[in-house]
């Protein structure tokens, strides 16, 4: 077999797919190659770590039907040191690998292709959802961030997904904080529940075409079809916990605040934070200010009082600046308000105006 | 090799393929896997994911079908199941000690629609002299509920396992009839729960909505006392339910009869049934207890160690779980099992207070206690009511202070050692057997804290 492809489809093919094979390298070499086919369908690259997969087509031509694996790594380096216009010929040779780039040739060995697990996709699928690729890949970026990454608890490691009368809500949390956004679908028919794995979803969010995406799932596994290509994952199998038990209904204090302003404060707060990374967050309603400070017994203390609308009791609360931070990548809102529900209890945060997403960020024990 | 054993055959079929197949196939394909059961000849392997399904079936099944007849041709197929995360064993304990206060999410994986949580089973009830009464008396409820004990009240102090053998009745309850229905409430859940459907004007469904189980757990019913109110719509519940055969289960820190402020017809009844008492763990129990806690948490701990726990944790099995919970959090940090000398320095906030008290002190308490003259103690006095708080006194200073036999005589007017030791072995004796002693005991040190 012989193909031709553009040296900017090669680079981008193999930057996909190299995601998804296995980095460890302690695992089968056939699971750290990638699996380069010819068929009758046209080109495609195949890799898989056994946690995600991907079926990549790639534009190019093509002569005769064949199949060669070949590490990822080296491909990787190879595409890395690509510049300019040209095409990357691939041919196979026995058990080694022709790539003509210009007039350089250099044969790489294979991993035999045999060992290669397929793909799985859903069996029978449970659910079917048509979303764009830029609003999957916004929801998965964003709230994937979210989750556990110990892998102690599956269930906290994942994301979950709950679909229901036409809206898709997604949720992550690490126990310490928790984040979930709202999205509304095209169809209302699917009800379902679905756990994908954070990490798999990270590189899934990264692979994932901006055109239109079908999301079919069965119990253990759920693949994201595109023109471009499948991209499979598996699914956790575990309980979620019923986290909207924890989502506080009764306000303490509120605020709203410029988020302009609470970043800025918070980052110069983030300078004098102690090795907890603490940073205490005062309600003053009677003032009309909410003031965030820190102190490091190395660097001094800062006192950053921001002015906005208040209201509620007074109440002083400390949270480790990482989680409050995460918020801000998490939403776009000009305003942001910060509800209390008491010591000891989680903060709401949430854009004002933007309903779609709620924080949670449990504070530190005095 | 042990057909019958799971793990047995399965480790017998893992070292036949590790001889047909390369080690890095080994490792990818057979590390996560392991035998489900076997049923009818077919054996069920788990494996983690589709992948490893799809690769089985396409790659390694002809290998393992060879190999399980091999065994024997009783074994007619293979199948791959998928299985729950939670199965698989966690690869490594989470680091202890992070400053922020995690969100409560353990907490809800209560099954809603029966309240009982399914950590609390017979599995891990440890049944000892000192409850195996109540746990016979549940064994009957379950076997015939509504029927032999109806209602069941069980009581004992705070931390004896009271919730837990009441939990555990609910949930093998819904393991042998899946067709009924069981609940778990809270004596003062069902109060608010009552107030909310009278404010909300929907008593009546309210009445309905607990009239439709078979088998009604109530935790804690001394919190009803003084309301009313709830106590009536308890005793018109009951009397619906007890018609109807319904078991009903009820938990309480008292037993009936001694529970104040509460209406007479409804103590009849509470006492109507069978009532069983939850006594003090002994020191074998709690070794027991001790043990399997332990091995919950995967660690396992010397004999010495164990028996130091079960010993310094008297009364209440909540504490020894504190103490347990301590051990297995610094072992995790560490990353040994701790031994004697590190339990007992971790230990220490657990132990009696070894603070220096003032023997006056401690008589003025044992004398108000027992409302006799604080002088009298220090007389010569061999009047019966005043001997035993004095001896109780020298016991008191002798077990929780570690004061010498030779210092409490002369503090208490001038007495002999021997005789210090004496009174101390008697009532050490005693307390043993007789309940009432060890209650009075138990509520002196209350007031010396």
């Amino acid at each position: 077999m012989i193909l031709l492809i553009e040296k900017k489809d090669f680079i981008n093919a193999i930057h996909t797919t190299a995601r998804f094979t296995e980095r460890s390298g302690m695992s089968l070499p056939i699971l750290s190659s990638i699996l380069i086919l010819s068929t009758s369908d046209g080109i495609k690259f195949r890799a898989t770590n056994l946690e995600t997969g991907i079926d990549f087509k790639v534009k190019g031509t093509h002569k005769g039907e064949g199949v060669l694996a070949i590490p990822a790594k080296i491909l990787e380096q190879i595409a890395g040191s690509l510049v300019g216009e040209g095409t990357v010929t691939i041919e196979q040779k026995g058990d080694t690998a022709l790539l003509k780039i210009g007039s350089a040739q250099s044969s790489i060995r294979t991993t035999p292709p045999e060992d290669f697990p397929t793909i799985p996709i859903p069996e029978s699928p449970k659910g079917r959802v048509v979303l764009s690729g830029v609003t999957i890949k916004n929801l998965l970026s964003s709230i994937a961030g979210c989750a556990s990454t110990s892998s102690v608890r599956p269930e906290l490691a994942s994301v979950y997904f709950s679909i229901e009368g036409g809206t898709c809500t997604a949720v992550a949390t690490d126990s310490f904080r928790l984040a979930e956004k709202k999205i509304a679908l095209n169809g209302k028919g699917v009800q379902s529940k679905l756990l994908i794995p954070a990490k798999n979803a990270l590189d899934i969010a990264q692979a994932l075409p901006d055109e239109e995406v079908i999301v079919t799932f069965d119990d253990h596994q759920c693949a994201f079809v595109s023109e471009l290509g499948m991209f499979s994952t598996r699914l956790t199998a575990a309980m979620y916990p019923d986290y909207r038990q924890i989502i506080p209904k009764e306000s303490v204090a509120e605020a709203i605040v410029l988020r302009r302003d609470l970043e800025l404060a918070l980052k110069r707060a983030t300078i004098f934070s102690d090795v907890f990374q603490k940073v205490l967050l005062s309600f003053d309603p009677k003032k009309k200010m909410l003031t965030l400070f820190s102190r490091n017994t190395d660097v001094g203390e800062t006192t950053e009082p921001i002015a906005g609308q208040l209201s509620g009791s007074a109440i002083e609360l400390s949270f480790n600046h990482r989680y409050l931070s995460a918020f801000f990548s998490l939403i776009a809102a000009e305003n942001i308000s910060l509800t209390s529900s008491g010591v000891g209890r989680p903060l709401i945060m949430r854009g004002v105006g933007d309903a779609s997403l709620l924080y949670l960020v449990m504070p530190m024990n005095q | 090799m042990d057909r019958t054993n799971p793990r047995e055959f399965w480790e017998h079929v893992l070292s036949q393929v590790e001889l047909s197949v390369s080690p890095a196939n080994f490792n990818a394909w057979f590390r996560d896997s392991h035998l489900i059961k076997i049923e009818d000849g077919i054996v069920y392997i788990g494996v983690p994911s589709q992948f490893f399904r799809d690769m089985y079936l396409k790659k390694f099944h002809m290998l393992l079908l060879k190999i399980v007849r091999g065994i024997s041709y009783e074994f007619r197929n293979i199948e791959y199941h998928i299985v729950k995360d939670e199965r698989r064993k966690p690869p490594r304990m989470d680091k202890a000690g992070r400053p922020t206060i995690e969100l409560p999410l353990n907490e809800f994986y209560i099954d809603k629609s029966d309240n009982l949580n399914p950590r609390y089973t017979f599995d891990s009830f440890v049944v000892g002299s000192f409850n195996d009464l109540a746990y016979a008396a549940s064994q009957a409820a379950i076997t015939r509920p509504g029927i032999t004990y109806n209602p069941l009240f069980i009581y004992g102090e705070t931390g004896r396992g009271k919730t837990h053998l009441i939990q555990a009745i609910g949930n093998q309850f819904k393991k042998t009839y899946p067709n009924r229905k069981a609940f778990y409430l809270t004596s003062e859940k069902f109060a608010i729960d009552f107030t909310d459907a009278v404010g909300a004007g929907t008593a009546n469904r309210f009445k309905d909505k607990y009239r439709q189980y078979d088998l009604l757990v109530m935790d804690d019913v001394q919190f009803l006392s003084k309301k009313d109110k709830t106590q009536e719509e308890l005793f018109h519940l009951f009397n619906a339910l007890h018609d109807n055969n319904k078991q009903i289960i009820f938990s309480s820190d008292r037993p009936p009869v001694a529970i104040p402020d509460i209406a007479e017809r409804l103590r009849g009844r509470l006492a109507s049934g069978m009532t069983v008492d939850i006594g003090e763990p002994d020191v074998e129990s709690r070794v027991a207890i001790a043990r399997r806690k332990t091995a919950m948490h995967g660690i396992t701990l010397s004999d010495e160690v164990i028996e130091y726990v079960a010993l310094t944790a008297s009364g209440s099995i909540r504490e020894l779980e504190g103490m347990i919970n301590s051990i297995v959090c610094h072992s995790q940090v560490k990353g040994t099992v701790p031994d004697i000398a590190e339990v007992r320095q971790s230990l220490r906030s657990f132990t009696r207070p070894q603070k220096n008290v003032s023997v006056k002190n401690v008589v003025t308490k044992v004398a108000e206690f027992y409302g006799i003259d604080e002088e009298s103690i220090y007389e010569k006095t061999r009047r019966r009511e005043v001997v035993r708080p004095r001896q109780i006194i020298m016991y008191l200073l002798r077990e929780d202070f570690s004061v010498s036999y030779p210092t409490i005589g002369s503090k208490l007017g001038g007495r002999d050692h021997t005789t210090v030791i004496h009174s101390c072995e008697k009532i050490r004796r005693e307390v043993v057997g007789d309940s009432e002693l060890a209650k009075e005991i138990q509520d002196i040190r209350t007031l010396l804290v």
